[in-house]
């Protein structure tokens, strides 16, 4: 279970998450909505370690891992896709993994680990020698994807996934994220801004306004509350 | 054509030795962004803390080594003292300023403590008097090693970089530094491992470079620095074939200029190319245009 | 405190009674003093021309012993050979200063941050080595002897034998008009404009400053400052050799300016002065000087980041003292708006006209046939999710994108890529999703800013305080005063931006926009980070654009803020317009709530756009 409390993300003057608590129910998948510039990924990447909280804690299992660079937050198993496909553009699908891989694992060989992968993203395993770079949008996305899960994290962030995508593809990478999930336990937080696509995964959902949650409930119930295209529209 | 030949290999070696200067300056860069305007002292420091502990009756082989660690050592301190501080500022002023202070500093320790006139450097290897036979042009053995050790440690740089846990590490830090601690990598430690490599290859070209010319002063390693920063340029920061090749172009166009006109001219050509390839092609001619971010 | 009692010394009258008090002195001191006290005046200038081109420009320079180098020859050598007069070699050593900075800002003006402080390290020591190598005209290694100097009693000017007291005097009496000269440059638009290119050249030129020409502007003048400290330190040393130009000479200039305060006045006269005194009085300097100059640089953007004078000296103004000029006296003009307004057509005419904007980075298609139009007074919401090219938008038509297709029209006339200083001069003024300011000057010097492009008066002008400059001066005050109380801002004119809430920062931008009287107005996010308070006075600043008839783009997700103001709203998304209409429609657009809360029908979202209206 990952658990937020109080959490506080400033940049200078300005609060970009502000008082939060969120807990993440292991096993299960958590949708993160609200419009540009409600603080969702700013919260994601103060759980990843990538900003530091300015106040309240971050704990997984119990253990407050509020203090601890992002890479032994990484090494621990929270695994982060960052908003706007970022990965190593000059280095080929086997080495974006190999990287993924060789500073975490927990020791099974790459071999292995990447077979699991390319075994969920076939497509993939032709073209393990082609430069990240010259790949498609969707097949950069399932990089992305498979560096993250090569070590099996136990949390799993994703920013936008959906980003600049083709609908086919957008429909294969939420087929993909929701097997994570029930194949292997991995307790998943995803952020979207296409909001149906979202919930139509997740078991939960939390909505921020301005770096507050102003909702949180079942996926299912949220999926027909009018309140949530006022969080996204303003209406 | 003998002395057009024999001039154009002196300036292949010590071309060789520029696009070491350059791996240096770049190494730094790849991780932070930032590189160190005093790296010429490192390589002072390098050359001379040899000499001194030649003096001192230690081993050559120790000696270099010694030197070499000093000058890897010195480098983390310039990343502590005179870059860490001043990242936050987004601005490069600071940084530049400050390690150029650094270098000078240094510069100023050594002729305080060791005089600022030149110091005899002795011959390591080859003395300046070894010549080999490379069809058919007498070419010195000095130059010769340096060449070879140059292109070894830059090819060696090349593997590690490719197949290493720590060289994807640091290409991976390079690219982008956030995705690359999300991966797992101690960010911190690379870029500290960066600093301690640059250092060291800086103490290596100064060596290098002082068995060549045969003496080292306070102000040895100025020039190179700037001259191994054009050999980097070329390569747009980023190549280390690139530096290679431009490291050993100017160091050719500086040798024939120095040669059929003067030699103190080959200097003045070398910064007037900095500052012709500087202002038609400020990413290198290897490297590619970064995205402009607004 | 020590700064207030300190204030008296960049008081106008007293430094004018410290350079007469300097001049009597002159004549009852010992030599040797009159000697010091000439180097303290020639590392002023030296100090003020770093300051000038790195402190205020922002634009590094480790070279500059080369400007200092091509003054003093060039002095030298002219009076020497050729028996040119004082006062014109002189001059001439100025303009071969300014030349030379001029010449070098084509290939400087190109390239930013460290990779200029390596080119202006080649500069040096490309300088360095033709002075020591050209042996025919500057005797090389053994250096130029005999250059006319008072201490040889060999400098005449116009028959009259110049002692070491007489030449003192006239590096002072020059040297004070050259200060007075600087003051008057940097409180003008033309000095300001220097800051805005050094924080940000993009923002400069969303507000109709030009980065080359500006750039060019303060190499020209730093040079030249240089190059009359070269001339007179050929003079007053009587000898040149190569040593004195070398890159330590750079440095130290570099170091008076760090230590004294880069990016004020006063700073650099104070570091010049402590700089010529200190190796004089220590012998511990001497013999550490590289260690400490090396310290130095090294420690003090750390430890003194704003310099000896942020420490102890009152702030550095940017504004001249003048009274603002009431409507009333104006001549007959207004407050605002010096600018002709062109005569406007049919109310009916479009004031912009996007058609089929195409534009691709590295393969993706930011924006697709994008058409819009705008008329005078009317306010235009732009919308859509994050990456639907919004801000694309916005910078193609401000002129910082040049499109692949399609073309941008204002007021008739094609304006597609066409510079962004220049889109900003016709009148079209954006904002951006972070407010560019300069963090070190008032909220009002930041408004002023804005009404860069309504100046008329030229550089020259504004160096000597012409009364036409003044006059001009002072309308933009009270134009920038009026604006400055429309933001609400007025208690906090004088405060320094840098410590001012985010919220108030935005404001102080959207004045800067308000005093360039634009004629259509884009605004990125304008509402980010506001309070309701602040809210509402954005609301009231945008519906008196309405009223002036300005057009007005706004990129917002604020939809509740967008509700009452807009006339129409565009969505983008993928770079397609979705939908163009009013607000109510937008809610019912099935292609607006597909992109923003996906659906069934989520394979078919972008297709059909065309630009067009949504049925």
């Amino acid at each position: 279970m990952l658990e937020v409390t109080g959490l506080v993300v400033r940049y200078g003057s300005i609060e970009a998450v502000r008082d939060c608590d969120l807990t993440f129910d292991t096993g299960t998948i958590t949708a993160i909505l609200g419009a540009n510039g409600a603080g969702k990924s700013s919260l994601m990447k103060a759980i990843s370690g990538l900003v530091p909280a300015a106040a309240g804690t971050i704990r997984i299992d119990g253990e407050d891992i509020t203090a601890l660079h992002a890479h032994r937050r990484a090494r621990l198993g929270i695994s982060h896709a960052l908003e706007g496909r970022r990965l190593f553009h000059s280095m080929s699908v086997d080495e974006n993994l190999r990287v993924a891989w060789e500073f975490r694992h927990r020791g099974n060989d790459f071999k292995t680990a990447s077979d699991r992968v390319f075994e969920r993203f076939p497509m993939l395993a032709t073209r393990r020698k082609t430069p990240a770079g010259l790949l498609s949008g969707g097949q950069q996305q399932m990089v992305i994807l498979s560096a993250a899960l090569i070590h099996e994290p136990r949390y799993l962030l994703l920013d936008e996934p959906s980003l600049g995508l083709a609908p086919v593809i957008v429909q294969q990478i939420f087929a993909a994220i929701s097997a994570v999930c029930r194949d292997s336990g991995t307790t998943i937080i995803l952020s979207e801004h296409v909001a149906a696509l979202a919930l139509s995964v997740a078991h939960q959902a939390y909505v921020l306004k301005q770096g507050k949650v102003v909702r949180k409930g079942a996926a299912s119930a949220l999926a027909v509350d009018a309140s949530l295209s006022a969080a996204y529209l303003g209406g | 054509m003998e002395f057009t030949l024999q001039l154009a290999f002196a300036g292949v070696c010590v071309g060789s030795a520029y696009a070491l200067i350059a791996m240096g300056l770049s190494l730094t860069f790849w991780t932070t962004r930032t590189l160190n305007f005093g790296q010429g002292s490192l390589l002072m420091v390098g050359a001379v803390a040899t000499v001194a502990l030649l003096g001192a009756g230690v081993p050559a082989v120790a000696a270099v080594a010694l030197a070499i660690a000093l000058a890897g050592a010195l480098m983390v301190v310039a990343e502590r003292v005179a870059i860490r501080p001043l990242l936050k500022s987004g601005d490069s002023m600071g940084w530049v300023v400050s390690t150029l202070g650094f270098g000078l500093f240094l510069q100023g320790f050594v002729a305080k403590f060791y005089g600022s006139q030149a110091i005899a450097f002795p011959s390591l290897i080859f003395t300046s008097l070894d010549f080999v036979d490379v069809f058919g042009i007498q070419v010195s053995a000095q130059y010769l090693a340096v060449l070879t050790l140059s292109v070894a440690l830059m090819v060696a740089m090349e593997i590690f970089l490719l197949r290493s846990a720590w060289g994807r590490a640091v290409r991976a830090v390079s690219h982008d530094a956030d995705v690359a601690a999300l991966a797992g990598i101690p960010v911190r430690r690379v870029v500290v491992l960066s600093f301690v490599a640059s250092g060291a290859l800086a103490g290596v070209a100064g060596v290098m470079v002082a068995q060549i010319t045969g003496t080292v002063d306070p102000q040895f390693g100025f020039n190179l620095m700037v001259l191994g920063f054009v050999a980097a340029v070329f390569g747009g920061m980023g190549s280390i074939v690139g530096a290679l090749v431009g490291g050993i172009a100017l160091g050719v166009a500086e040798k024939l200029a120095g040669g059929f006109i003067s030699t103190a001219f080959g200097d003045a050509v070398a910064f007037a190319i900095l500052m012709a390839v500087l202002a038609i092609r400020p990413q290198g001619l290897f490297g590619r245009r970064e995205m402009t971010k607004v | 405190m020590l700064r207030d009692k300190l204030a008296v010394l960049s008081d106008a009258r007293f430094i004018f009674a410290l350079i007469i008090a300097l001049g009597v002195a002159a004549e009852f001191v010992s030599g040797s003093t009159v000697q010091i006290w000439s180097f303290v005046l020639i590392n002023v200038l030296i100090a003020q021309s770093i300051n000038v081109l790195t402190g205020i420009a922002g634009q590094i320079s480790l070279g500059h012993a080369g400007f200092l180098a091509i003054g003093a020859y060039g002095s030298a050598l002219l009076m020497k050979s050729l028996g040119l007069p004082l006062p014109l070699s002189l001059v001439a050593a100025t303009l071969m200063g300014a030349a030379a900075g001029w010449i070098l800002s084509f290939a400087a003006g190109r390239v930013r941050e460290f990779y200029l402080a390596m080119m202006t390290l080649g500069f040096g020591m490309i300088s360095y080595e033709v002075v020591r190598e050209w042996t025919g005209v500057t005797g090389g290694v053994a250096g130029l002897p005999g250059v006319p100097s008072p201490a040889l009693r060999t400098l005449n000017v116009f028959g009259v034998n110049l002692g070491e007291v007489g030449y003192f005097h006239l590096m002072l009496g020059v040297t004070a008009i050259v200060l007075w000269l600087l003051r008057n440059f940097i409180t003008s638009p033309y000095g300001r404009a220097f800051f805005a290119i050094h924080v940000s050249e993009v923002a400069a030129g969303s507000i109709g400053i030009p980065r080359a020409g500006t750039k060019r502007e303060a190499y020209t003048l730093s040079a030249a400052l240089m190059g009359l400290a070269g001339g007179f330190y050929a003079h007053l040393v009587g000898y040149l050799g190569p040593e004195s130009f070398h890159l330590h000479r750079s440095v130290e200039a570099l170091v008076m300016a760090v230590v004294g305060g880069l990016g004020t006045l006063s700073g650099p006269v104070l570091g010049a002065a402590l700089f010529t005194y200190l190796p004089e009085q220590l012998q511990f300097f001497t013999d550490y000087q590289f260690m400490v100059y090396g310290l130095i640089l090294m420690l003090s953007f750390v430890l003194l980041p704003r310099g000896l004078a942020g420490l102890v000296l009152p702030r550095t103004r940017f504004i001249k003292r003048l009274t603002p000029l009431r409507s009333a006296d104006a001549d007959g003009r207004g407050t605002e708006a010096p600018a002709a307004i062109p005569a406007r057509d049919d109310e009916t005419t479009p004031l912009l006209r996007v058609s089929a904007l195409a534009i691709s980075f590295l393969g993706l298609r930011a924006l697709d046939d994008v058409t819009l139009e705008l008329k005078p007074g009317h306010i235009l919401g732009l919308v859509g999710p994050n990456g639907s090219g919004k801000s694309t938008l916005v910078n193609v038509i401000s002129g910082i994108y040049r499109p692949d297709a399609g073309r941008v029209v204002f007021e008739g006339r094609d304006i597609t890529g066409l510079a962004d200083y220049r889109v900003a001069r016709l009148g079209i003024i954006r904002t951006f999703q972070d407010p560019r300011l300069v963090p070190g000057f008032s909220v009002r010097e930041n408004v002023l800013l804005g009404a860069h492009r309504l100046y008329r008066q030229n550089q020259l002008a504004a160096a000597v305080d012409w009364p036409s400059a003044l006059r001009e001066e002072k309308r933009m005050l009270a134009g920038a005063d009026k604006v400055i109380a429309m933001a609400g801002l007025s208690a906090l004119a004088d405060s320094i931006v840098r410590d001012l809430p985010y919220g108030d920062q935005r404001m102080t931008e959207l004045a800067r926009v308000l005093l360039a009287d634009p004629r259509m107005v884009l605004l990125d996010e304008p509402t980010a980070g506001l309070s309701e308070g602040e809210l509402k006075k954005l609301a009231l600043v945008l519906q008196h654009l309405k009223q002036q008839d300005i057009a007005v783009v706004l990129i917002e997700h604020h939809m509740e803020f967008l509700r009452d103001l807009v006339d129409e709203v565009v969505v983008l998304n993928s770079g397609r317009v979705i939908y163009r209409g009013d607000m109510a429609g937008m809610y019912r657009s099935a292609q607006v709530i597909e992109a923003y809360l996906g659906g069934d029908s989520h394979a078919a979202a972008p297709a059909g756009g065309q630009g067009g209206r949504d049925a």
